[in-house]
């Protein structure tokens, strides 16, 4: 969710910003005349010797009643948006609560802090991992498991990816009767020296 | 005394190495299935059908002709493992936090300004500029080109995966976990099993996203015969790794320095 607004924003940025600058060059380099194209009529920066926004384009519509307001709300919403963008950067949305079917109908919730701890200390546990750290994201009813590991010098990759999927989120799976409990993990390296045998 | 002159043994496998045919750079594309059935001499994804395909292999273990992890039908590992999509968190937050400052800034001025107040200087001597300089004056072209370039690398990191760090793993395991391995995590793991063969004084490995480069220093011991047994090794580590594309192996073993 996040990656596709900020990756959609970025793009509409960047295309504004290279647009911008594209045609400014075109103006500047004089590009109409040297490479012989001509853009429509109403194209602002038609020459060299044009400027990039006049007094009397500035001002052009100032006396109409309409225009302070509306630079003030657009001023006003561009500011919020990015509030809000950059705020959306700063945390990431966990779970606080998973809902489990207990079978009586009632249902009940699990705190998702508490999977996550579950899941990190099982993560711990198990051979070759030297931490973990874990974080359920996702909606009440589908949660998705966000895990890194840390490897101790003698871990296999291979074998601690597949026993964490086949022993701890599978318990995990069982004991929340989760249907699924779809997982991304990253394994990152615990620094440590070479030991030489010989 | 490096031996870099030496033609390199094509097809050189870690069970059919031969020490009469050495070759200093070792290429070995290596499995990365965990069980050799999954990856059996002449199965569908073998990409290379050549000497290895065809089952001939001395040592019989190991098959090292397939380059890619090649799961059981019933795992879920036999779709493709797809490349991690970075969140561009930081570029977001940079563009966020510029965009925030002026769009704060230019609400500022002109509220003041509309509440009868002297608009501040730079505002003024912005319109001045913008009115006045002409587009060839050499600060307008310098700008557009900057802000061209900057619009140009916001699109391609809006539209790149990024994480070059994290090489995808084959998925595998009863659900599929979708696991990356970091590239400095693979290094330190393949560097350890380099150094546990003997007559190893250092071993450096580096991870690409499509090679690993490892390069060691053997201080006794026939060159050759550490050449095969970091190439068996790392050869092995590979494919422990557990990547969902299996990197080619590149070994360079050189004779150590005397120490002083």
């Amino acid at each position: 969710m996040r990656t596709t607004v900020n990756r959609v924003l970025l793009a509409l940025i960047g295309l504004v910003l290279l647009a911008l600058g594209v045609s400014v060059l075109i103006g500047s380099l004089d590009l109409q005349r040297h490479w012989g194209f001509t853009m429509p009529s109403s194209w602002p920066f038609s020459g060299p010797k044009d400027v990039l926004l006049s007094a009397h384009d500035r001002t052009r519509y100032r006396h109409d009643d309409w225009w302070w307001p509306v630079v003030i709300a657009a001023l006003g919403v561009l500011f919020v948006a990015a509030l809000w963008w950059l705020l959306a950067q700063a945390r990431t949305r966990r779970l606080r609560q998973v809902v489990v079917d207990s079978g009586d109908g009632q249902g009940a919730l699990l705190r998702g802090r508490a999977l996550e701890s579950v899941l990190t200390s099982e993560s711990e546990a198990y051979e070759g991992v030297g931490w973990a750290g874990a974080a359920l994201v996702g909606r009440r009813g589908v949660p998705r498991a966000r895990l890194v590991l840390g490897l101790a010098p003698h871990a296999t990759p291979a074998d601690v990816v597949t026993a964490l999927d086949s022993s701890v989120l599978e318990r995990a799976r069982t004991s929340a009767g989760f249907a699924a409990l779809p997982a991304e993990a990253r394994l990152r390296a615990v620094r440590h020296r070479a030991r030489r045998v010989t | 005394m490096s031996e870099d002159s030496r033609p390199a043994a094509e097809g050189d496998g870690p069970g059919a190495a031969d020490a009469s045919e050495p070759a200093p750079t070792v290429r070995l594309p290596s499995v990365a299935g965990p069980d050799p059935a999954d990856t059996a001499p002449g199965g569908p994804d073998e990409p290379s059908g050549g000497e290895r395909g065809s089952g001939g292999e001395p040592g019989g273990g190991e098959p090292s002709g397939a380059l890619r992890y090649a799961p059981a039908a019933d795992e879920p590992g036999s779709f493709r493992a797809k490349r991690f999509w970075s969140s561009r968190r930081v570029p977001a937050a940079i563009t966020a936090a510029i965009t925030f400052g002026l769009a704060g800034l230019f609400l500022y001025d002109v509220a003041s300004v509309r509440s009868g107040r002297e608009g501040m200087h730079w505002r003024r001597k912005l319109a001045d500029e913008l009115a006045t300089r002409h587009l060839d004056d050499v600060w307008v072209i310098l700008g557009a080109a900057v802000c061209a370039a900057l619009g140009l690398w916001l699109l391609v990191l809006a539209l790149t995966p990024g994480e070059r760090q994290v090489l995808p793993m084959a998925r595998r395991g009863p659900e599929g976990v979708r696991a990356g391995l970091d590239r400095h995590a693979a290094e330190l793991v393949l560097r350890d099993r380099a150094m546990e063969v003997s007559g190893i004084r250092w071993a450096r490995v580096v991870v690409g996203r499509r090679r690993v480069r490892a390069k060691v220093a053997s201080h006794f011991r026939d060159l050759d015969d550490v050449r095969r047994d970091v190439s068996a090794a790392l050869d092995d580590a590979v494919g422990q790794l557990g990547l969902a594309k299996a990197p080619s192996l590149r070994v360079h073993v050189q004779r150590a320095e005397k120490k002083a």
